[in-house]
């Protein structure tokens, strides 16, 4: 799986405890196959994803990292996820402002029944950081 | 009779009916070119108070300062009087408790020059006010041609990384900002630490963008901190961005409206999403 460097990327992943994170649990009950690459957090809603989660994991070392929460309008607490999108929309075109690369962090909706949606974006995701390389921008040295 | 005058005048009637405990303005410092902040709260002290080019503070941030004493007057432009209305808005002051003598204002000079924010301000006169001191100003904004957002995603991080990593993190900028009124600041958290207190520069951009994201919607472009920050670090390309972002994708403008709120704080269900995959 490794490209011709070895580089193998670490994604961090915050998934919300009522869809994402159920999503989850449904592509591995399911037995789907996708990269182990990624490494799941679980937060009780995508609005509880303060950017400073995704801006620290980016500094001790994840080369990705990947927030999903509920669809819009199926969120448990009914608006986290509203008031949560305008905050990524401004830290997605503030990252890209400062020159992050695109697809470092991506954002998604992925619903309790989303199995192989989730195992699906996990391959995109991890292909897409296997290309970009390592995080060099925001990492710690 | 001109603004300052008026505003002598006014400042003693207030005071002399105790309509107000005091008045938030401007007087001349012992350094020309440059005035400071006023608490004028004596009769016989009204005769310091200014208002020109030099007067650079926004006084909102003055105001939280002041505002347990009583009643207050201030002195308010364009983008003193938009942050004024976001405390409002955030519930940090109430209407009543400020009287506002509303000026127009040709913009601040600094070291003989504009300074950057005022150049573009499309707001000389202010968006609320209990009367005005003289008249409405009105001037063609300068349109800031952004070359930036031409470079690639690596030139631009070039370019800022190189620009943040002057920062010393005196948090000058976060001093002076009328917005950044929180008790404990992200910066100063330490269970759990937020963000790393050293200058290296992943560190110095972290505070960089989280400081310009805890400003959507609430910054008023108003430059105080550009012009207190000891390295002359270019804040107003952060803050210009995160206005622009927050205009283009909510249509909304910090402090313009009094009856709206600002812009993360609410939401519509149908706004756009088509950065979510
Ligand atoms: S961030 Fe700077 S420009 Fe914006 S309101 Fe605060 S002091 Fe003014
Ligand atoms: S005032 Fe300037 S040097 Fe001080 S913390 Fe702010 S940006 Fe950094």
């Amino acid at each position: 799986m490794a490209d011709s460097s070895g580089f193998e990327p670490k994604i961090v992943a915050f998934l919300c405890n009522w869809c994402s994170y159920a999503g989850a649990d449904l592509a591995g009950i399911s037995r789907m196959q996708y990269p182990p690459n990624v490494r799941v957090l679980r937060v009780p809603c995508s609005g509880r994803v303060d950017p400073f989660f995704i801006l620290q994991a980016l500094q001790q070392g994840a080369d990705g990292v990947l927030i999903s929460g509920c669809h819009p309008g199926d969120c448990h607490y009914l608006t986290g996820n509203y008031v949560a999108r305008r905050r990524f929309a401004v830290l997605n075109d503030l990252l890209q402002f400062c020159g992050l690369e695109p697809g470092r962090v991506t954002f998604t909706w992925v619903s309790a029944s989303e199995g192989e949606r989730f195992a699906q974006l996990v391959r995109e995701v991890t292909d897409r950081v296997r290309k970009l390389g390592p995080n060099r921008k925001l990492k710690k040295e | 009779m001109d603004k300052v005058a008026r505003l002598r005048q006014r400042a003693k009637e207030l005071l002399e009916k105790q309509e107000v405990v005091g008045v938030l303005g401007y007087r001349a410092s012992s350094r020309p070119g440059i005035s400071q902040v006023a608490f004028i709260t004596k009769t016989e002290e009204v005769d310091r108070l200014i208002f020109d080019a030099t007067c650079s503070q926004n006084l909102a941030n003055y105001l939280l300062k002041v505002k347990d004493k009583g009643k207050v007057a201030v002195v308010a432009r364009g983008c003193d009087s938009r942050s004024i209305v976001v405390l409002l808005q955030e519930k940090q002051i109430e209407r009543g408790q400020v009287y506002i003598l509303g000026v127009g204002c040709e913009g601040v000079i600094v070291q003989g020059e504009k300074s950057v924010s005022c150049r573009s301000c499309q707001y000389p006169n202010p968006v609320i006010y209990d009367e005005m001191l003289g008249e409405e100003v009105h001037f063609e904004p300068e349109k800031v041609e952004d070359e930036f957002d031409r470079l690639t995603p690596d030139e631009r991080w070039q370019i800022l990384s190189a620009e943040v990593a002057r920062c010393i993190r005196c948090y000058a900028c976060r001093q002076v900002c009328p917005n950044c009124y929180c008790p404990v600041c992200f910066v100063d958290a330490s269970m759990p630490a937020l963000v790393g207190k050293t200058h290296n520069v992943s560190d110095n951009m972290v505070f960089h963008i989280m400081r310009a994201l805890h400003m959507a919607g609430r910054c008023v472009e108003c430059g105080a901190c550009h012009r207190a920050c000891p390295m002359g670090i270019d804040l107003m390309r952060f803050n210009r961005q995160v206005a622009k972002i927050v205009r283009e994708r909510f249509g909304l403008v910090a402090g313009a409206k009094p009856d709206e709120m600002p812009a993360l704080t609410v939401f519509k269900p149908e706004d756009p999403q088509e950065f979510i995959r």
